[in-house]
């Protein structure tokens, strides 16, 4: 809040602006007889300012100092904020528009494998600019059968939270955790290439002068600004989360570079190196969720998206057996959104499984030469006889 | 720990010898991850394997890991007579990359294996292995022919089982993954196929795939016209799924030299 919206008279409103007392947080640490003489009014006046500021100043948020547990937010105040945050576009229109506008920053999801394209594919056809806007934390877990493409999902959003703020993207990097070796550099080539196509097309399109906003992008920079890490087993995995905070707090943006830093993790997958070794599934869920909680805490701070992809496992109940996603019902509490991926005949389709602001729906996607689209006819799957 | 630079991180392909196979696969069989083939029987599965461990011998430029390779079998016996005979061809058209009384089958290191469990014994002892072999041409491609005949009989169809089955399944394909990263390998390993039991074709394809390329051939029988005397067989390869490969398929055929792609 500011000084001219106090409910003082003109000429103390006056006074004070000309002081230099711009904001009501510039007058909570002075005295009022300090106040009295650097604006040469009675020391009672002075008082009646600061009793007025400070009045204004508790009734205006519960979130600063007057708040009881430090730190604490009102619903309003974080309604606010995640209208300012950013998503990353998935890069199919359809994906998006499911997810409210793209991935979440500061959540967590999980993406099942059939998802996370279709969210791609959305934000570059219709709101290119809207969609990568938002820096919410999500955590989200996306899973699904092989091959339905969840490493696709996780290679786009890695490139798609690059597309800088002008395009109406994060402009971020990308923590790309590998735990099963599926991650090919020359995919995130060609999705890199064709995510600068995308921005170029889209700058001709909107924008006259392409002089002025010229992409001055290379898919090799977008490929340096993937932070690729390669997991051989669990303990490595527990460990570089655990190092995750140490290199984040390396990488944070400094003075000027407030576009370059990280704004993603995915973690593909999560699931693989816990499916073996482990004969005690209580030490199992303790060590997933504590990985989980520590996830959540990096998204939650450094306002950064996690997506970790899992991988889906035969259930056996009542003498049948169901496809479920891996690591059991008490993982999946630990996400904040959860996107199932699977085949509706022949397309892939993303259904929304588990989100607490989404409501549950299902969008088609393709994975094309050029990353996660839009369903479109073209790309069936070939039947296998 | 420290990020890989992903500019510094290459592809390497291992050639599997026949330029239009090649072009489906991109360059061929990845290394630094795992490649699975699932046909029927009589499909070819054996002959690509053979044919791409002779080709890993050829020096880099030419598509090739110069490399020795590692070649565990499951079924028995080990069709050493074809090896042979595709060795010959393949020294005769790459003459000029070996000395004159240089056989290729020297380095194609043969072993058989009975179980599952002696299967990660065998892999346990293959770290040091390929450490040792660096002085002489190192191992640069495993293969596996064939990974479900060890699933095959061993297990009974109990929820118990089967979760010791599939945890196996886990403990060989995370190993694999760690030693193609360790030592920038190629694996290939081959499936069979089952009746039908559930969505998934392959008996451990649900497992082990997971994630890797897919490759799937599939027998054709060509409904030629009713004078036809000979019944051509027509052959087909799929790229089911693969993370760098758009799904894609074509069709082989297997000669005496081996086996090679057909263009329509």
């Amino acid at each position: 809040m500011e000084i001219w919206r106090l409910p003082i008279s003109a000429s103390q409103r006056g006074k004070l602006i000309s002081a230099g007392y711009t904001s009501l947080s510039s007058l909570s640490s002075i005295s009022s007889s300090d106040l009295a003489r650097e604006l040469k009014v009675s020391e009672s006046e002075a008082m009646n300012i600061l009793k007025v500021a400070s009045h204004s100043r508790g009734s205006e948020t519960s979130n600063a100092s007057c708040s009881i547990v430090e730190g604490a937010l009102s619903a309003w105040d974080m309604l606010h904020d995640e209208e300012s945050l950013m998503h990353i576009t998935t890069s199919s229109a359809d994906l998006d528009n499911i997810l409210g506008g793209g991935i979440h920053c500061k959540e967590v999801t999980e993406i099942g494998w059939s998802s996370l394209s279709l969210i791609v594919n959305s934000v570059l056809k219709y709101k290119l600019t809207t969609a990568f806007g938002s820096e919410s934390i999500i955590f989200m877990l996306i899973g699904g059968v092989p091959g339905i493409g969840k490493t696709q999902l996780g290679i786009q959003i890695a490139v798609n939270v690059q597309i800088p703020n002008d395009f109406g993207g994060l402009g971020g990097k990308a923590i790309y955790i590998d735990t099963e070796g599926s991650f090919m550099v020359e995919r995130a080539f060609q999705i890199a290439e064709a995510c600068i196509e995308d921005m170029s097309e889209y700058n001709r399109f909107l924008r006259k002068d392409f002089q002025e906003c010229k992409i001055k992008m290379l898919p090799q920079d977008i490929l340096e600004n993937i932070f690729y890490f390669r997991i051989c087993s669990y303990t490595e995995q527990i460990a570089l989360i655990n190092y995750l905070d140490k290199f984040l707090s390396e990488h944070k943006d400094v003075g000027i570079v407030v576009l370059c830093r990280v704004k993603v993790i995915v973690v593909d997958s999560v699931t693989f190196h816990f499916r073996q070794d482990f004969d005690d599934m209580a030490l199992r869920t303790r060590v997933l969720s504590g990985m989980a909680l520590k996830l959540m805490n990096l998204a939650k701070r450094f306002s950064l998206a996690v997506v970790l992809l899992n991988q889906v496992t035969t259930k056996h109940t009542e003498a049948s057996f169901q496809l479920a996603l891996a690591l059991g019902d008490s993982w999946s509490h630990t996400c904040t959104n959860r996107i199932v991926l699977y085949w509706n005949g022949n397309e892939r389709y993303a259904y929304i499984d588990k989100s607490p602001s989404l409501r549950s729906a299902s969008a088609a996607y393709s994975v094309t030469a050029r990353g996660i689209r839009n369903s479109s006819s073209s790309c069936k799957r070939i039947k296998m006889m | 720990m420290t990020p890989q630079s992903l500019l510094q991180l290459t592809s390497q392909k291992c050639t599997t010898g026949c330029p239009i196979l090649d072009r489906l696969l991109y360059g061929g069989i990845p290394c630094d991850s795992i490649t699975e083939i699932v046909a029927e029987s009589g499909s070819g599965k054996t002959q690509i394997c053979l044919q791409l461990s002779l080709h890993a011998q050829l020096p880099v430029s030419h598509g090739g890991l110069a490399a020795s390779s590692l070649y565990l079998h499951t079924e028995f016996p080990f069709p050493f007579r074809r090896l042979h005979q595709l060795c010959l061809s393949f020294r005769s058209s790459n003459a000029h990359h070996f000395p004159v009384n240089d056989n290729p089958c020297d380095r194609i290191f043969v072993q058989s294996v009975h179980t599952a469990d002696h299967l990660l014994e065998i892999m346990s002892k293959t770290d040091p292995f390929i450490e040792n072999s660096k002085n002489q041409v190192p191992v640069r491609l495993i293969v596996i022919d064939s990974i479900a005949a060890l699933f095959r009989s061993d297990f009974d169809n109990t929820p118990v089982e089967l979760k010791r089955r599939s945890s196996l399944f886990f403990k060989i394909s995370s190993k694999l993954k760690a030693l193609a990263k360790r030592f920038n390998l190629a694996v290939l390993v081959t499936n069979q196929v089952v009746d039908l039991v559930g969505p998934n074709e392959g008996i451990n394809g649900l497992f082990l795939s997971r994630n890797e390329e897919v490759i799937r051939e599939e027998n054709e029988k060509s409904n030629g016209q009713s004078c036809d005397f000979v019944k051509k067989k027509m052959r087909k390869l799929y790229v089911v799924f693969a993370p760098h490969l758009p799904e894609s398929s074509c069709e082989f055929e297997i000669t005496r030299e081996g086996l090679f792609g057909v263009e329509r």
